[in-house]
């Protein structure tokens, strides 16, 4: 039976298929085939637990299929697709075989439905993915690919950690709700966390996606943090937690936007934010809020990839993705802009666009649960994301200042990507119907109401408002070549500078007593050599004086045996 | 700047934004801007609401928060620019920031090349 047949061996199989072929397009259509061949299998897969392994007594669970499971595997096939109809003319064996295993390990984690099932593909993910830094080949990419694998790989040891405490107590692996309390549940929390780029955990997000090259940012966008939230959702969903963590998420990142020159790295940040609408669902935990975390999930791994894309082709082009560098390029990449634009009006949640009939589910779970204060932040984190992401973005990379770049447009391949990612952005928005009837529970939510639609309107322009007062009188910060410090800052720079600096003075301690031991030493022992060395006074009279000694002793055992006897 | 640059060449897609360079122009765009603000305000009285939280009957509270929200997180992260931010080789050679990107991986073609 075909549907028995895990997903993920289908994408691995296919990995080692592509190293037996040829280099150039047979490779590149092979890694187009391979996820239209599993999406059409995820669509027609029943639902259920089909596929189970044994492994030293644990039952392995690879293939757990549901509603949530399915939607997030639906859309890590089609982001696996336009990531590779992306790369077609990439002939990099590395790049291509790791995508493949990425998105294999990525879709496999998803229909785990075990602890150590995930553990294992959530270590693919890390591994796999770590190698689209990597083919940078730099000196200063080897060293971020190195940041991002080793926290990588820790997200998976203390996912290993908690599930072995978590067995201990409950007897059981099986990956499903569980609450938290006890330390093997905060520890699995934590891992899931690690890579959901929680705050002042995140920062191997914005570190490592510019990092990677112009292909390998548009797949890592899709798959770890997703899975992470996909996690969560299965994982925690109600935990109050969450909410706040998710509102926090979605708050700070939109400051560091607005400053950030690198556009890839403005992205990243905007991903963390839109991470923090999808964390703040799986909190609130009702249906409508759990919709809205799968549905956001969606839109949102397309209208980032779109993004990414559009500022990846600039880079192609240019060399550069900094804003400080580009502006203009309207005038002869009309159609990378216009792409561009449409995933800037998603993000934003623009009418007719995807993030308004996904965001929504969210705010209104919220607001419906009372949590008005979460609500109004989220509120704020829409506009500033519409401030960051959806001007800045196509404003500074394709007009702002003409820096003179007078690139050709994107390649053919290159455009098709972005432009069938900007019309599933499009239908998304204009037909919701078909994405709410994937979601993982039955939607009743109007979402094209006047004050819904007038009231977005009005958040959108008045902050595209508030951006043209601000760029007219000149109080908006330039785009300026520069690196601002985040939370990594700990661990790249004061973390080693403490560190260094506490050995330096340990050494400098260490160096200084055993200096002045030695000294102290070799001071008595010329004292003593001076003194009692074959030229020293003492050795002068040490006849006599031993003669004197042995004396002594022998009067001193006369008196003592003449006592005793 | 390209020594062969001729609006002419470009394709007419690109030349429909074309406006985007003449100051007066761009005025007229953002006038046009005050003026769907302006309306997007009045439209708040025209139809009633369906509110889950009560601040949202305020009248033009979308527009007022949407405003004076942005206007705040540029002014902040403004501010915040002035204790975070350093060169660009800070983390030097550990950081691509500094770094050129590969030309080997790029394809860098001019326009009318």
């Amino acid at each position: 039976m075909i549907e028995a047949v895990p997903i993920a061996f289908l994408f691995f199989a296919g990995a080692l298929i592509l190293l037996a072929l040829p280099k150039g397009p047979a490779r590149a259509a092979l890694s187009l085939i391979i996820p239209v061949v599993a999406g059409f299998m995820v669509w027609s897969l029943p639902e259920g637990q089909l596929w189970t392994a044994g492994l030293m007594g644990f039952d392995l669970e690879f293939m757990r299929v549901d509603k949530l499971s399915r939607v997030f595997a639906l859309i890590f096939c089609v982001a696996a697709f336009l990531g590779n109809l992306y790369a077609w003319h990439v002939r990099d064996t590395v790049q291509q075989f790791v995508a493949l295993l990425y998105a294999g390990s990525a879709i496999g984690a998803v229909f785990a439905g075990d602890l150590l099932t995930l553990f294992f593909y959530w270590e693919g993910t890390a591994i796999a993915s770590v190698f689209l830094i990597w083919a940078r080949r730099t000196e200063g990419a080897y060293h971020t690919g190195m940041r991002y694998l080793i926290i990588q790989v820790s997200s998976g040891v203390i996912l290993l950690a908690g599930a072995a405490l978590f067995y201990r107590e409950t007897g059981s692996l099986v990956f499903e709700k569980m609450t938290l309390g006890s330390l093997g549940t905060w520890l699995i929390f934590l891992a899931f966390g690690i890579k959901c780029a929680f705050p002042l955990l995140h920062n191997w997000l914005q570190d490592s996606y510019p990092a990677a090259t112009v292909t390998g940012t548009v797949v890592l966008s899709a798959f770890t943090t997703k899975l992470a939230v996909y996690s969560l959702a299965r994982g925690f969903p109600g935990t109050e937690l969450l909410i706040y963590i998710g509102a926090v998420m979605t708050l700070f990142p939109i400051f560091y936007a607005v400053i950030e020159n690198d556009l890839r790295r403005v992205l990243a940040y905007s991903l963390n934010n839109q991470l923090g609408f999808m964390v703040v669902g799986v909190g609130v935990g009702t249906e409508l809020a759990l919709n809205g975390t799968a549905a956001h999930a969606f839109a949102h791994i397309l209208y980032k990839a779109l993004l990414f894309m559009s500022i990846g082709a600039v880079l192609f082009r240019t060399g550069t993705a900094k804003g400080s560098e580009l502006g203009g390029l309207y005038k002869t990449m009309p159609l990378t802009m216009i792409f561009c634009v449409v995933g800037a009006a998603s993000i934003s949640a623009f009418p007719l666009f995807s993030g308004f009939v996904t965001k929504s589910l969210i705010l209104s779970a919220s607001a419906k649960e009372g949590h008005y204060v979460v609500w109004a932040i989220l509120l704020f984190a829409s506009a500033g994301v519409f401030h960051h992401s959806g001007i800045k973005i196509p404003y500074f990379a394709f007009f702002a200042h003409d820096s003179g770049k007078r690139p050709k447009e994107a390649p053919l391949h290159m455009l098709l990507a972005m432009g069938l990612t900007a019309f599933l952005c499009v239908a998304i928005g204009v037909f919701p119907a078909p994405l709410y009837d994937l979601l993982p529970y039955p939607v009743k939510y109007e979402n094209y109401t006047t004050s819904h639609v007038v009231q977005q309107l009005q958040l959108l322009f008045f902050s595209a408002l508030a951006f043209a007062v601000l760029m007219r009188t000149g109080i908006y910060p330039p785009e300026l070549r520069s690196v601002n410090l985040d939370s990594d800052v700990t661990y790249r720079r004061w973390l080693p500078r403490l560190i260094a600096g506490i050995s330096a003075i340990v050494g400098r301690i260490w160096t200084t007593q055993a200096n002045l031991i030695e000294s102290g030493l070799n001071g008595i022992w010329r004292r003593l050599y001076r003194s009692h060395g074959p030229e020293g006074r003492i050795a002068q009279v040490w006849p006599t004086g031993a003669m004197v000694l042995w004396i002594a002793i022998l009067l001193g055992i006369t008196l003592i045996v003449n006592f005793a006897s | 700047m390209n020594a062969k640059d001729d609006p002419k060449t470009f394709s007419p897609l690109a030349r429909a934004f074309l406006w985007t360079d003449e100051k007066h122009k761009v005025n007229r765009l953002v006038y046009g801007l005050y003026a769907l603000c302006a309306i997007l305000f009045l439209a708040d009285f025209s139809y009633e609401k369906h509110s889950y939280v009560s601040v949202e009957d305020f009248p033009g509270f979308y527009a007022l928060y949407g405003f004076f929200m942005c206007a705040a997180l540029v002014v902040c992260a403004k501010v915040m620019r002035l204790f975070l931010k350093r060169d660009e080789d800070y983390y030097a050679p550990h950081d691509t920031e500094s770094e050129a990107y590969p030309e080997d991986q790029l394809e860098r073609i001019n326009h009318d090349d």
